[in-house]
């Protein structure tokens, strides 16, 4: 089976399109408190982690998870991606992932 | 058995169909048709196989090689190979990395390939094979990725190419690459030692007609008058005629046999009904 799926590459802007759904965050963890982390990607956003979670303060984070009504998100899988992002690149992608949608996200 | 003989086909794709596709491809060495192309997960599955053996094809342009970057979601395994599930985020494939018996225990078959985690994020070079209608990439080579702004590098260099193959080149300085001089902007570019700098912007917004809208820019100021205004009018492929655009552009019948004279040469417009009724040449 191939799995014609998508995770969206999202901002904070655009979580309110995405509740129910799963998407990815690329962003920069600005506080942890336990299970709970708070991270910048074009805006704040609150996710809740799992356990296998293992993120650092000010290091950059990919999220995997869904979109609660609430516009947190519940972390399925996480990354953590050191120092040297490029935040400005990422946004500038997730807005090429949106215009270019063909190319990224399988519909519904 | 007959199964058996389609995939025979399949399988030795990369020479059979080669040669049934040489004729059409204007007898080129297939060595010159070789491509290398950074595509999303999404891009390789949405391919439809027309028939068993067909060649990659995407945005009407054939593919030999692909590159893609993806998270790596499992690792199997299997005597023969390992299997690993690619997952980019717009879709994921199977990719299968040979193992190379001789190489075993060698510095790149075995601690390339075997020190590969899930979750990791990798960059593979390999060929798209379709096997009774399921897909998967065979790998030519697998690389784990060191800068995570390489996954964000290439999302935006397969949009590029993709822009590239469907909008033409971006404005600036593109106009010659059209046609044939196009299709091998991409071959044999080292990928690995590529810059970051993709030219976004000039593909970007309005790049629909940014082929035309260089070689446009040359032209004199009544020529580019008379092109948006036969642009703007619906004539479409029919056309439209002299005495119209005088009366829309204002402009005397001998400026614009001039001005349709140097379009003609551009090759933005053509005449239709007859010599003095023009459309533009849109492709």
């Amino acid at each position: 089976m191939d799995s014609k799926s998508s995770t969206p590459r999202i901002t904070c802007a655009y979580l309110s399109q995405y509740v129910g759904k799963l998407v990815t965050v690329v962003g920069k963890v600005v506080q942890l408190r336990g299970e709970e982390a708070t991270i910048d990607a074009d805006g704040t956003i609150h996710a809740f982690l799992n356990r296998e979670a293992h993120l650092s303060a000010n290091n950059g984070v990919q999220l995997i998870g869904k979109v609660n009504p609430d516009l947190s998100i519940k972390v399925l899988s996480s990354v953590d991606l050191g120092q040297g992002v490029d935040y400005n690149l990422a946004n500038a992608v997730v807005e090429v992932t949106h215009r270019y949608k063909p190319l990224f996200v399988y519909e519904n | 058995m007959a199964g058996y003989g389609g995939y025979g086909g399949g399988d030795g794709g990369g020479f059979m169909s080669g040669s049934q596709q040489g004729g059409s491809q204007a007898g080129g060495s297939k060595y010159a048709d070789e491509s290398l192309r950074p595509v999303t997960i999404k891009q390789l599955l949405d391919w439809e196989e027309t028939f068993p053996g067909a060649e990659l094809a995407i945005d009407g342009h054939p593919v030999t090689q692909v590159t893609i970057v993806g998270q790596v979601r499992s690792v199997k395994p299997q005597p023969t190979n390992i299997t690993y599930r690619i997952d980019d985020g717009t879709g994921a494939i199977d990719v299968k990395k040979w193992v190379d018996s001789e190489a075993q225990g060698g510095e790149d078959g075995g601690s390339g390939a075997g020190a590969i985690a899930p979750d990791a994020f990798v960059r593979v070079w390999g060929r798209l094979k379709s096997l009774g209608g399921k897909k998967h990439v065979s790998a030519n080579f697998i690389r784990q990725i060191e800068d995570f702004n390489e996954v964000n590098y290439h999302l935006l260099e397969a949009t590029y190419v993709h822009l590239f193959f469907t909008k033409g080149a971006p404005g600036s300085g593109g106009a010659k690459q059209e046609g044939g001089g196009g299709d091998n902007m991409f071959v044999d570019q080292g990928y690995g030692a590529g810059g970051g700098d993709v030219a976004m912007g000039g593909a970007g917004p309005g790049g629909g007609n940014s082929a035309m809208q260089a070689r446009l820019a040359t032209c004199s100021r009544n020529a580019q008058i008379m092109c948006n205004f036969i642009n703007n009018s619906p004539g479409g492929t029919e056309g439209v005629n002299l005495h119209v655009i005088a009366q829309g552009t204002r402009m005397s019948v001998r400026d614009i046999t001039n001005a349709a004279d140097e379009l003609l040469g551009q090759g933005i417009i053509y005449t239709t009904q007859d010599d003095e009724t023009w459309a533009i040449l849109d492709y």
